[in-house]
C-alpha cells in the first residue's frame, strides 16, 4: 500500500514552478526528499497537505484523495516544519492541552511515554526547548494521535550532529513495525545515507529521481578524467568541474561508456545535488 | 469548531484582553466625557495587538495545521472577536449605569449613556467588523491596513452622530436633554442596533470565508 502517491502536480507562481511532480512512499518506509534551498521542497510539502492550492495534479494518502478526505487525512498525519515555531511562551503542557482535544485517537499514555522518552518536560515553555527537543515534541504530539504518515520539513536542519544521529535512530523505530511512514525534506544528504530507504530529488520545481537509495546513486557515475579527454564526452555529462588535473562530472550510469578509460565511482548524494545544481547554471 | 474556540480563548488572547473591558468600561466614570471613545479602545487597542500576536506565533500555519476546516478556523475567530466586543459593551453599559445614577443633574456636551446610544455603539461596532474582518482574510495575517480602514470607517459613525447630536436639536434632545426618558424609542434604537451589529457581522462573516478559502498559507 501506498503511504503517499503524488501525481502530476503542478503549481505555479511568478518566479517559481512545479512542474509535474510524481512520487510515491510505499507504507513503512523512510523517504528523504532532497533538493536545494529554494528547489521547492516545502512548496510540495504544503500542497500535500493543502495549505496550498495545486493548480493541478493529484494527491493521495494512505489511498484516499487528500482534497475530499482532508479531516480525515489530518487525523492521520503528523506534521512538522522545523523553522517554524507556534505559541513559543506557551508552557508544552499548554499547548498539548488544546492540541490534543482535535484528535479523536489522541491516546495520553503514550504521550507521556513519548515526553519521558524524548526527555520532554511538560512544564517547559516552547521557547526554553532545544531546536531538537522541539522535532521531538512535535513527533510525540504526531505519535499521540497515532499519525500514520509523518511529513516533516527539514526535521533535521539546525541540530547538531549527536541531536541528528538521535533523531535519525528515533525515525528508523518508529517505522520498524511497518505502519509508519516518513517523508522528511532535508539538504542534508548524510542523514539520508544514514536511514532513507527512498529518495526523491527535486530540483528547480521538478523531480529528478525518485526511487530506492542504492538504485538512486546507482543512476549516476562520477568521472575523473584529463583535460584532453574532456571534449568528447562533455556532452554526455550532466555537468563537470575543471580542475588543474582536469576535470571531474557527473554522468548518467547509462551514458558510461567503460570503453573511454575514465576512471569512474558512485558519487555521494551530495555531489548529484552539486552537479546538477550546476547544470542550471550552465544552461543560464 | 467548540475545540478551535476554546484554543482561541486558551491560546490565542492574552487573559489582559479578558481584563481590557474592565479597564476601558471604568472611562464611563468620567463625566460627560465622549463616550464612544469608550468602545474605540477596543478597536484601537485589543484588535491590533491581538492580531499582532496571531501574526508572531505563527497561529495562522498552527491552525492549519489541525485538523479543521478553513470555514471553521474563520468561525472561530470571528466568535472571539464578538465574545470580547459583547464583553466590552455589556461591561460598558454597566458602568455607564453607574455613572448616569452618579451625575443626575449633568448636562450631556456628548451622547449620555442611554439605550439608544448603546445601540448606536452596535452599529459602530458593526461598522468595524464588516471592514475589518473581510478586510483582513484577504491575506489571513496583514492587520494593519484593515485596522486603519476600519478605524477610520468608526471614528467617521461616532463624529457624523455626535456632530448630529450638535446640529440637530430633534437628535439632541433624544440623546442628551428629555428624549433620553423615552424608554421605548430608546430600546427600539437598541434592538435595531443589535440586528445590525448581527448582520454586518454575518456578512463580514460570509466574506471572510470566501477569501480565506483562496488564501494561500
Amino acid at each position: 500500500m501506498l503511504a503517499l502517491d503524488i501525481k502530476h502536480l503542478n503549481k505555479k507562481y511568478e518566479h517559481f514552478q512545479l512542474k509535474d511532480v510524481s512520487f510515491q512512499l510505499e507504507k513503512g518506509y523512510i523517504m528523504g526528499f532532497i533538493g536545494a534551498n529554494g528547489a521547492g521542497k516545502t512548496t510540495t510539502i504544503k500542497s500535500i497537505l493543502n495549505l496550498i492550492h495545486k493548480d493541478s495534479g493529484e494527491i493521495y494518502i494512505l489511498g484516499k484523495e487528500m482534497l475530499e478526505h482532508e479531516l480525515e487525512l489530518k487525523q492521520e498525519i503528523g506534521s512538522a516544519f522545523g523553522d517554524i515555531n507556534f505559541y513559543t511562551r506557551n508552557k508544552i503542557k499548554t499547548l498539548t492541552n488544546v492540541i490534543k482535544k482535535f484528535y479523536r485517537n489522541w491516546n495520553d499514555d503514550a504521550y507521556y511515554n513519548y515526553l519521558k522518552r524524548f526527555n520532554l518536560n511538560e512544564n517547559k515553555k516552547i521557547a526554553e526547548l532545544s531546536t531538537g527537543m522541539k522535532v521531538k515534541y512535535s513527533l510525540a504530539i504526531a505519535l499521540s494521535h497515532g499519525a500514520k504518515l509523518l511529513i516533516l520539513d527539514e526535521p533535521t536542519s539546525g541540530l547538531d550532529p549527536v541531536a541528528r544521529d538521535n533523531l535519525l535512530d528515533i525515525f528508523q523505530e518508529l517505522v520498524e513495525d511497518g505502519e509508519i511512514s516518513i517523508l522528511f525534506s532535508t539538504h542534508i544528504t548524510t542523514d539520508l545515507e544514514k536511514c532513507a530507504d527512498y529518495i526523491t530529488f527535486i530540483d528547480n520545481g521538478q523531480i529528478i529521481n525518485s526511487s530506492e537509495k542504492e538504485e538512486f546513486i546507482d543512476t549516476y557515475r562520477l568521472v575523473n578524467g584529463k583535460e584532453e579527454q574532456m571534449d568528447s564526452i562533455k556532452d554526455q555529462l550532466i555537468a563537470y568541474k575543471k580542475n588543474s588535473f582536469g576535470f571531474t562530472g557527473l554522468i548518467h550510469t547509462k551514458d558510461f561508456d567503460p570503453s573511454w578509460d575514465i576512471k569512474s565511482a558512485l558519487p555521494n548524494l551530495e555531489e548529484i545535488m552539486i552537479y546538477f545544481s550546476k547544470k542550471e547554471n550552465l544552461h543560464v | 469548531m467548540y475545540n478551535l474556540l476554546m484554543k482561541e480563548l486558551k491560546l490565542g488572547v492574552n487573559p489582559f484582553f479578558y481584563i481590557m473591558p474592565f479597564l476601558t468600561g471604568a472611562l464611563m466614570l468620567i463625566p460627560s466625557w465622549l463616550y464612544f471613545l469608550v468602545l474605540l479602545y477596543f478597536c484601537f487597542l485589543t484588535i491590533p495587538n491581538m492580531f499582532a500576536g496571531y501574526k508572531t506565533q505563527n497561529d495562522l500555519i498552527f491552525t492549519s495545521m489541525l485538523p479543521v476546516t478553513k470555514k471553521d478556523i474563520v468561525k472561530a475567530k470571528v466568535s472571539v472577536i464578538v465574545i470580547l466586543e459583547l464583553m466590552h459593551i455589556l461591561i460598558a453599559m454597566i458602568y455607564g449605569m453607574i455613572s448616569v445614577r452618579l451625575y443626575p443633574n449633568l448636562i450631556y456636551l456628548f451622547f449620555k449613556p442611554s439605550f439608544g446610544f448603546w445601540g448606536l455603539c452596535f452599529v459602530m461596532i458593526a461598522i468595524f467588523n464588516l471592514i475589518f474582518i473581510s478586510m483582513y482574510y484577504k491575506t489571513a495575517y496583514k492587520y494593519g491596513a484593515a485596522t486603519v480602514v476600519s478605524i477610520t470607517a468608526t471614528i467617521l459613525f461616532a463624529g457624523c452622530a455626535e456632530w448630529l447630536g450638535i446640529q440637530n436639536s430633534f437628535v439632541s434632545n433624544l440623546f442628551k436633554g428629555a428624549g433620553t426618558e423615552h424608554l421605548t424609542t430608546h430600546l427600539f434604537i437598541l434592538i435595531a442596533g443589535i440586528m445590525i451589529f448581527a448582520i454586518f457581522t454575518i456578512i463580514a462573516y460570509r466574506i471572510a470565508i470566501k477569501r480565506f478559502e483562496k488564501v494561500e498559507i
